[in-house]
């Protein structure tokens, strides 16, 4: 101890602590770090492991989260059932795995292939020896083989058994059994099942009979094959902290003490202007601030963390920093350098939402209000040890009645824990059992096995584990899938891609799933327009504060850190107005304030509940029973003091450098030039401009619900990306933008003008902005386009509706709208919309190409036209740069939240409890709950995001060569990738490194009249679809897969 | 007046909530659970009916001036010197509690009903909601310490089953025990409480004992009017009980650390119970018997310090809370102190009125409780700032050691669950456990064998192994 004391604070060159630091910045990478709530960031959670391989990675990341990397099996087979997998998949992707090992022979019964096809296709039910042992005494399971034996060998199963008994197995018939050979016990056992089912009559044996026998006489086998096998391999790895442990030999665990403090002390520190009353000393930082407030005398009586102030007293009297005290806590406990980095990594995920999210507010301190100072992760760490060595001591103390120094507790632990068998003898014999029903290995073939088969048969069983074949059956469902996509797209693709000529309108949306179907509607509607995706913040990454807003928000991928800052103003003329809305609006505003704070305190609670409390069931009645109308009223009431309808944005900066001084917002008039044209090369819109041209930012508005954000534009981070729309259509028409580009070779031509404008995905309405700007000669136009609009938009509440349960399916464009609206008011309504659920797949090219595909709302659809591009691939390789990420950061998430929603997401949203203004626990107290909740994913299907791009592999090599990022995800497998040749509709898949094509098995689609001839009617997953104006020699409406 | 009609009237109140749970509770037992729909549309109809009913009788009520309408059912038990009678009371205060409990049962029914769309465990949240909006009912309406009981176990029950809605998680789980526990000490004093009254009056009911009846000059007592029947002492050992009773209930101090730990359940459950109903029931209690209060002005002071104490406890604690739900508890928990102060002070409309007030309006909250972010920033739009900690001062009286002192002291709710569990769990464990060794060792006496020993606590790891083999 003394010797520790003397490293103090001012040692800052320790190797030791250097190695510590580095330590925990790695650890830090492996949270969640979805940032607050309200700016909902769609990352990959196994992000720091994207440099293994999918698997290697989801396996690692599984054990560090303790949560599930793929689906349980049960789920896959009833896609097996339902035929999202078929069994062609599973005989195809374990080929592929196993290549040529899968021919070889096991035990002379089978081969590896087909063992192991048999143990994916088929249910192995395991339980306790108990289990086990009732299930076969007293279920059916000796007397009729499994439902699940194909009917042949189940024929062949008995008749084969029945030979043998009649030829080799009776004594009696002198059969020339009288040769002596060595006696085995099985043969004994055999001999008196064959004696109990009545030896003497056993040629009037019934069918039954002789199938209750074969099962017996099977099983008794299994049971004495098992004999001959080595027990199982000893337990695998040994927990690294002392508190698992413990939870293993006393079922207590010392985090829930630990926790509950820590996360109640984390809250307050990190909170962002909840409690009224803030944490004393935050100032001082996470460690020092813990240390005054627990250090003093007279305090929380717990009986675990009696030492508590005693202890935080001594370090903080020998001037210990953060740093100091980690390494001293870790000397305690006794972890080695060589467990630390491990060590520091599960520490720190023991209270995973919350150290996440320290370390997101300290490395992003733009993305919340209130920041917490660099070195917070470092202290909190510092901190959880120390409580951690009280809790570990407490428990140890208590239930195992260990008083010895912490170091030598694990030891101690491990030592009581000792060896367990992994796996009983009825266990494995069970597992043999059910197997060889399925796979015909009839009694005598097992009888002939010698010890060695014996161990050659239970030794490759129990090597294709659980996880192993999760992840095959995975593959095999996504490459069903992968099949269709390919399919469909290489069908479709046979068409000649050919722009619309003189198109009525242009509109640009966010490449995000959900506008599929819009873009779709609108294509459909109106043949004569045309349509393109990119991500939505346009190029335009700023922080924004709108007219009415107090703050700064950023507008972009989370990935990117804005440059610039941009605000929206009032027009002049209307300045008063504003001003005086303003002052209603404080007013309003401050009143509201005083009376929820108010409410929730003495005195005022007293006069608000006591005079105003009833009146509160006006609004609560009619919010919960016509939620619709309140709605109306409410907005009615509001816009009377709303900001006046004309504002601008401040875009044109003054200065040369940006910031946040009056002076310094927007953008120089060449950075905006090169926004503007970028995102028109980007998408291929550089010639057959029409009249107008909208730019649909995206966003949800719904009520209630603390996950809102992350239903909101992923490529703004969680924000509506309307100012975003707004921006680019205003850098558009300036005429000096244009100018500079058409020197840069790109005309706009004068008619042109573009909008911008918002998507409200919730509710499937528009917002338009600056139409003050619009010219007189465009408002024809304009007019038409809003009909058009607005049919579409009622079109696609119809497709989304049809995902909900509780919308009846035989709706009217008109009624289904209705619904979507009442739904985004409705207070008890915890599925506004379904966000980018059911995402799968993401194609980069030209629209032309899928354009009449029916895709389900399925695909990321980004536009980029390959034959503009540069012979470096320039375009393509911008576009991906935050494509990949951004596609593959939202699957991901959707990916792990369905997949286990408990262990890597925030489970149901009923029992959400919104903490420190950042996130949401689960009831009264818990861990900051990462992710998305189960509402938001139920109708996920988890896929990895399978990229379809048009281009070649050279390409697509050239750019995984040079973007680092990209080429990780897309090597490694944290997203599929596949390319469509931008000459023909040949495809090829992207596996290993190597390109192989793509074997079409379909070369027809179904064709319907319209989108809803194809999904009316049906609530589940769609295949494709071709969707054509009806041709009178062919009815094309078909029933849905 | 009719007297068939409001004997109809006072049936329905009490069998539309009791033939829900019937329906509900058949078809679940049975292994059919009902359809959402049909559910949602039963538990409508059900509270409904109840509720025109209720407002029926007070219609009626007003209209004739009747201030006491007493329905009685029949009696379970009638010996000589005792009986058990089951009786509704329609009174200036069973009236708008019952209607207060049906209309915010029912909105909040409707709420839930799309709240818990597809949630696993639907059928069970409406089972134990419906066993709720009956307990809530034959509380209010009892007109019979034993029927008051019925009543009360129920809330108890269904309240603790939907903290532990959830059952799969450990928190809920060990919260709702947590709750269950407190809750069978607060009946255990209720039932005691009722059985010392039989002792003193030969009936649990409450008209005699509090004197709802025409007086020696023939003028009608009822509630508040009335006047009790038993003289100081008994007053005191009673309402002391009943104020043990509805401490637990109501959460009052020392009890307090329930109250947060109960929001487990989904949002609606915490509002309805936590928020508007099953939290004031201690201080309806204390209502029901305000008569008793009147004679006994120590009881008084009693509940007037408890409820003052509680109130200053949970407005001090609430300044911390950094989570809405367990802020809005808090925020709740200083109201009913101050109404059960009101209620010590002799204020009783004053504190049902207060009552009414508060629910709706925590209700209201409640279920609006996780668009906090987006109240938030919407205030804070309107403000055109951030919001402030609206109290980063400290008073100059208070210095900085002894400030984060006390908001260490309020920030871990004021110790009262750890104390409660070292001062009165752990010694009464430990007497028990005595108990528990010395008939050990008493019967190995007698038998001459050895001592059995004591059981043993299997556990098993909660671990859950991925790699399971095979």
């Amino acid at each position: 101890m003394t010797q520790l004391d003397t490293v103090s604070a001012h040692d800052a060159v320790d190797p030791r602590h250097a190695d510590l630091e580095r330590a925990i910045k790695y650890a830090a990478e492996l949270l969640p770090l979805p940032g607050p709530i309200t700016a909902f960031a769609f990352l990959n959670t196994l992000q720091a492991l994207e440099d293994l391989t999918f698997d290697q990675g989801m396996r690692k990341g599984a054990r560090l989260y303790g949560a599930q990397p793929y689906l349980a099996e049960q789920q896959y087979r009833d896609k097996i059932t339902r035929g999202r997998i078929r069994v062609s998949d599973l005989e195809a992707t374990l080929a592929q795995e196993l290549g040529d090992d899968g021919r070889t022979e096991i035990a002379g019964l089978t081969t590896r292939f087909d063992l192991r096809l048999a143990m994916l296709q088929y249910p192995l039910r395991v339980g306790p020896p108990e289990e086990v042992r009732w299930f076969v005494l007293e279920t059916d399971a000796l007397k009729h083989m499994r439902a699940e034996t194909p009917l042949a060998v189940h024929e062949r199963f008995l008749e084969e058994t029945e030979r043998w008994a009649m030829r080799d197995l009776r004594t009696q018939s002198g059969n020339g059994r009288s040769r002596k050979r060595p006696y085995r016990r099985i043969e004994k056992l055999v001999g008196e099942i064959l004696e109990s089912f009545g030896e003497a009559n056993i040629e009037d044996w019934s069918e039954a009979t002789w199938e209750s026998f074969s099962l017996q006489t099977l099983w008794s086998i299994c049971l004495e094959g098992m004999q001959a096998v080595a027990a199982p391999a000893p337990p695998r790895r040994m927990a690294l902290r002392h508190r698992d442990l413990l939870l293993q030999t006393t079922t207590v665990d010392s985090d829930a003490l630990v926790n509950e403090l820590l996360g109640r002390f984390c809250a307050a520190f990190t909170d962002q202007g909840f409690a009224r009353w803030p944490l004393p000393g935050r100032e001082l930082g996470f460690f020092k601030a813990f240390c005054e407030l627990y250090r003093q005398p007279g305090g929380p009586p717990w009986p675990w963390a009696r030492g508590l102030a005693a202890e935080l007293a001594r370090i903080e009297d020998s001037g210990q920093d953060a740093l100091a005290s980690i390494a001293e806590s870790l000397e305690l406990l006794g972890v080695s350098p060589y467990e630390q980095d491990d060590f520091v990594a599960a520490a720190l995920l023991g209270l995973r939402g919350w150290a996440g999210m320290i370390w997101h507010m300290e490395t992003r301190g733009d993305r919340v209000p209130v920041p917490v100072p660099p070195g917070t992760l470092v202290e909190f760490l510092a901190v959880r040890l120390i409580l951690e060595r009280l809790a570990i001591a407490y428990v140890a103390r208590q239930t195992i009645g260990y008083d010895g120094p912490l170091d030598e507790l694990r030891d101690v632990a491990r030592g009581m824990i000792g060896r367990q068998p992994t796996a009983s003898t009825e266990q494995r014999a069970f597992v043999v059992f059910q197997l060889a029903q399925v796979l015909g290995w009839c009694p005598p073939a097992l009888f002939r096995l010698s010890n060695e088969e014996w161990w050659a048969l239970v030794r490759e069983i129990e090597l294709f584990q659980n996880l192993d074949r999760r992840y095959i059956l995975h593959q095999a469902f996504e490459r069903r899938y992968r099949i269709q996509v390919l399919d469909a797209i290489g069908v479709h693709a046979r068409k000649t891609p050919e722009r619309v000529k003189n198109p009525r309108f242009q509109a640009c949306f966010c490449l995000d799933a959900r506008e599929e179907s819009f873009r779709r509607h609108l294509e459909e509607i109106a043949p004569e327009v045309e349509t393109f995706g990119l991500p939505g913040f346009f190029g335009v990454a700023m922080y924004f504060r709108g007219a009415a807003d107090a703050n700064f928000v950023a507008l972009c991928p989370v990935v990117i850190k804005p440059q610039h800052w941009v605000v929206e103003d009032v027009v002049y003329t209307l300045e008063d107005t504003h001003r005086r809305r303003a002052m209603t609006r404080r007013a309003v505003g401050t009143a509201s304030h005083q009376v929820h704070v108010g409410s929730r305190s003495m005195a005022g609670g007293v006069l608000v509940t006591s005079t105003l409390g009833v009146l509160a069931s006006i609004p609560l009645v009619a919010r919960v029973l016509f939620p619709r109308l309140t709605a109306r009223i409410r907005r009615t009431a509001s816009s009377l003091f709303q900001t006046p309808p004309v504002t601008r944005l401040r875009l044109e900066r003054q200065t040369q450098q940006p910031g946040t001084g009056e002076d310094q917002i927007g953008y120089s008039l060449e950075e905006m030039a090169n926004i503007g044209e970028r995102m028109l090369r980007d998408i291929g819109l550089t010639s057959n401009f029409s009249r107008l041209v909208f730019f649909f930012g995206h966003g949800s508005f719904c009520l209630n619900n603390p996950h809102r954000s992350a239903y909101d534009c992923g490529a703004c981070s969680g924000t509506p990306g309307g100012p975003n729309g707004r921006a680019l259509a205003y850098i558009l028409n300036d005429f000096r933008v244009r100018d500079i580009l058409a020197r840069r070779g790109l005309v706009i031509p004068a008619e042109t003008r573009f909008i911008g404008g918002l998507h409200n995905t919730a509710v499937d309405s528009i917002t338009f902005l600056d139409l003050d700007l619009l010219p007189k000669s465009h408002l024809h136009d304009f007019e038409a386009a809003l009909a058009t609009l607005k049919e579409t938009c009622e079109r696609n509440s119809h497709e989304r509706c049809r995902r909900f349960e509780s919308a009846p399916l035989n709706m009217t464009f008109e009624a289904a709208h209705r619904h979507a609206e009442e739904r985004s008011e409705d207070l008890a309504q915890t599925r506004p919309e379904f966000g980018n659920a059911s995402n799968a797949v993401c194609f980069v090219g030209r629209r032309e190409r899928t354009r009449g595909l029916y895709m389900d709302r399925r695909t990321f659809l980004t536009s980029y036209d390959p034959k503009q591009d540069d012979a470096e691939h320039t375009i393509l390789a911008r576009i991906l740069a935050p494509a990949v990420p951004v596609c593959e950061g939202i699957n991901m998430q959707y990916y792990l939240s369905y997949v286990d929603n408990r262990g890597w997401a925030c489970g149901t949203k009923l029992p959400h409890n919104v903490t420190s203004l950042l996130g949401v626990m689960d009831g009264a107290a818990s861990d900051l709950r990462p992710g998305l909740p189960w509402q938001s994913v139920e109708i996920h299907e988890p896929l990895r995001l399978l990229f379809v791009i048009e281009s070649t592999p050279e390409a697509m090599n050239s750019i995984m060569d040079r973007n680092e990022l990209i080429g990780k995800i897309l090597r490694n497998g944290w997203a599929q990738l596949a390319v469509l040749d931008p000459d023909s509709n040949e495809i090829k898949i992207y596996r290993n490194g190597t390109w192989e094509k793509h074997q079409p098995q379909q070369t027809e689609l179904p064709t319907v009249a319209s989108s809803t001839d194809w999904y009316r009617g049906w609530r589940g997953h769609l295949g494709f679809a071709v969707i054509e104006k009806p041709d009178p020699h062919r009815n094309g409406s078909e029933i849905a897969e | 007046m009719d007297d068939t009609l409001i004997r109809v009237l006072g049936v329905t109140v009490l069998a539309a909530p009791f033939a829900l749970v019937i329906v509900l509770g058949l078809a679940s037992l049975v292994g059919h659970p009902l359809s959402e729909r049909s559910i949602g549309r039963l538990v409508q109809t059900a509270i409904g009916l109840g509720l025109l009913a209720a407002l029926a009788i007070l219609g009626l009520m007003l209209s004739t001036g009747t201030r006491h309408v007493p329905v009685v059912l029949g009696s379970w038990v009638v010996i000589p010197d005792f009986h058990f009678s089951v009786k509704l009371d329609f009174d200036r205060l069973s009236v708008p509690f019952v209607v207060l409990s049906f209309a915010l049962c029912g909105t909040v029914g409707a709420f839930a009903n799309k709240y818990m769309h597809r949630e696993p465990g639907f059928n069970r949240f409406f089972v134990f909601y419906a066993i709720f909006v009956l307990g809530m009912v034959v509380t209010s309406l009892a007109g019979t310490i034993e029927t008051l009981f019925t009543g009360w176990e129920l809330v108890g029950l269904s309240s603790a089953l939907l903290i532990a809605f959830y059952q799969d998680r450990i928190a809920p789980v060990r919260n709702g025990l947590r709750v269950w526990v407190v809750y069978r000490v607060s009946d255990a004093a209720l039932l005691v409480a009722s059985v010392a009254l039989h002792h003193m009056t030969g009936e649990g009911d409450f008209d005699k004992l509090l004197g709802n009846m025409p007086d020696a000059s023939g003028v009608m007592h009822a509630w508040p009017d009335g006047l009790a029947h038993i003289n100081q002492s008994q007053a005191l050992i009673v309402g002391l009980l009943m104020l043990l009773a509805a401490a637990g209930k109501s959460a009052l101090v020392p009890f307090s650390g329930w109250l947060p730990r109960a929001m487990e359940g989904p949002t609606p459950s915490s509002a309805v119970f936590y928020g508007a109903l099953s939290v004031h029931l201690g201080a309806f209690l204390l209502l029901r018997v305000s008569p008793i209060l009147d004679v006994c002005p120590p009881l008084c002071v009693a509940i007037v310090s408890i409820g003052v104490l509680t109130a200053v406890f949970a407005a001090f604690t609430e300044r911390v809370q950094t989570d809405i739900k367990c802020a809005l508890s808090f925020a709740s928990l200083t109201q009913v102190g101050i109404i059960v102060a009101e209620i010590g002070l002799g204020f009783r409309y004053i504190a049902l009125v207060h009552i009414i007030g508060h629910a709706c309006l925590r209700t209201l909250q409640f279920v609006r409780a996780p668009t906090i972010l987006y109240d938030y920033r919407t205030i804070e739009n309107a403000i055109g700032t951030r919001l402030k900690h609206s109290s980063s001062n400290r008073p100059g009286w208070v210095s900085p050691r002894l400030a984060s002192w006390l908001y260490r002291l309020a920030l871990e709710r004021g110790y009262l669950d750890v104390m409660l569990g070292d001062y009165v769990v752990t010694p009464f464990v430990r007497v028990f456990r005595w108990f528990d060794a010395c008939e050990r060792a008493w019967t190995h006496m007698i038998s001459g064998g050895a001592p059995a020993p004591p059981p043993v606590q299997h556990g098993s790891p909660t671990i859950t192994a991925l790699e399971e083999l095979i």
